[in-house]
């Protein structure tokens, strides 16, 4: 319950806040909506599995954002930051199709 | 847990953390309560933190998304502006230029010889397309193929075929059209209303064709004043309105011509003298009456330049001092 009206107090806050988000910031932040899209499947699968850490997801979620978002930097000072985001996005996308899959498999038993 | 990473990407998708945590929580199974509240805080945190990159990110997109569409959009309006102030500054110069005519023909009046002067003036400026003039003529209106219909030989249904390139019209096609009407002894051509100054240029920009700079629209009318009775065959029996005829069954082109009883036609635009300067009237009158009556080719010569461009090393022969450093 207060994990709910947290998300909905940081979704409020970042549409009325209208925070500017720095220009060199801009490249950065689909991955890493990617990246914290990973880490929600991957704890909506763990609490299904039973086996859901508070600890372990809020980590897993600040790193993998601050990860993603390093690999596409370094891409870009080495000049493959299209390459790299695309292979973060591949690596992230197939993990969110599988964590999803066994979502599915227990909710629908499917 | 497979070695391979690419095995490993493939199957293992949860992070291995939650496992390792369920591990430690098996080992000690009662949390105590104010450890519990501390991964709640946590939870909240991180929620709080994703919520707010979510809303963030929809924002940029949507502020992002826009943006070039918003930059469309001033271009359009920047066009728009632009060409409304080219229009009402045409106006005001055709306003102006009628002012000019006025005040001229009321200074004329007033010498002895006012009447033959502004009688020639009027002339030449009505050949230089200097002033609107209006009389009888033809009208050719020239377009390019449309999308025709055909039966398709496979199912022989009718479809629509978009037209081809080759039925389009260029630049030069109105080009071989208006010199076809001069020919024919049009005394003023106007096309699509853009009427032709003795320097006016008709020629191609990408797709677009330019009159005297103006973008002008398919289908293409061509006003051309003059005696209808002669002018309507002569140019109907010009080689240009025969092959443009016959494009109309081979391309599928627009090419009409008919007799008009009143036509107006306006000034030209952008006549500017570029290198001829006019004489101070100090004493005009030996020097302009050969001039006036004998309509001497000698003050519109073009390469008549008296500045001299120093920019043209093979002056052909305006420095014969120089001797040409090439000949072996």
């Amino acid at each position: 319950m207060i994990a709910a009206a947290a998300l909905v107090i940081g979704v409020l806050l970042g549409l009325l806040v209208e925070p500017v988000v720095p220009l060199w910031l801009q490249p950065y932040l689909p991955i890493a909506v990617v990246a914290a899209l990973d880490a929600v499947f991957g704890g909506i699968r763990a609490r299904l599995d039973g086996i859901f850490d508070s600890q372990v997801f809020v980590v897993s979620f600040v790193s993998n954002v601050l990860v993603a978002a390093l690999i596409v930097f370094l891409g870009d000072k080495l000049g493959v930051g299209g390459q790299l985001s695309t292979g973060v996005v591949v690596v992230l996308g197939i993990r969110i199709f599988g964590n999803a899959a066994a979502i599915r498999r227990h909710l629908l038993r499917a | 847990m497979s070695t391979s990473l690419l095995d490993e990407l493939m199957t293992d998708h949860l992070d291995p953390g939650y496992r390792a945590a369920a591990g430690r929580r098996a080992a000690a199974p009662s949390p105590p309560a104010a450890d519990r509240r501390r991964t709640q805080l946590l939870l909240a945190t991180g929620l709080l933190l994703l919520g707010f990159l979510l809303a963030v990110a929809y924002r940029g997109t949507l502020r992002q998304a826009p943006d070039s569409e918003r930059a469309r959009q001033a271009l359009v309006r920047d066009v728009e502006t632009g060409s409304a102030l080219s229009d009402s500054l045409q106006r005001r110069a055709e306003t102006l230029t009628g002012e000019l005519g006025r005040e001229r023909d009321a200074a004329l009046a007033a010498i002895r010889t006012g009447d033959q002067v502004g009688t020639e003036v009027r002339r030449l400026e009505a050949a230089a397309a200097q002033s609107a003039v209006r009389g009888p003529g033809i009208e050719v209106v020239a377009g390019d193929a449309g999308a025709r219909e055909q039966t398709d030989p496979a199912t022989g249904e009718r479809v629509t075929v978009p037209a081809e390139d080759s039925g389009r019209l260029r630049d030069r096609d109105l080009q071989s059209i208006v010199n076809a009407l001069w020919a024919a002894g049009a005394e003023a051509v106007a096309v699509d209303g853009e009427r032709l100054a003795p320097t006016t240029t008709i020629r191609a920009a990408g797709e677009a064709i330019l009159v005297d700079l103006r973008p002008v629209q398919n289908p293409y009318t061509i006003a051309a004043v003059g005696d209808p009775e002669t002018l309507l065959p002569r140019f109907a029996d010009s080689e240009a309105a025969r092959r443009y005829q016959s494009y109309t069954g081979l391309y599928g082109i627009q090419f009409t011509v008919r007799k008009v009883g009143e036509l107006q036609l306006r000034a030209a635009t952008g006549s500017q003298l570029r290198y001829a300067e006019a004489v101070p009237s100090a004493s005009p009158a030996p020097s302009a009456a050969p001039g006036a009556s004998g309509s001497s080719e000698s003050p519109r010569s073009p390469t008549g330049s008296p500045t001299g461009s120093p920019a043209s090393p093979s002056g052909a022969g305006s420095t014969p001092g120089r001797s040409p450093g090439g000949g072996p």
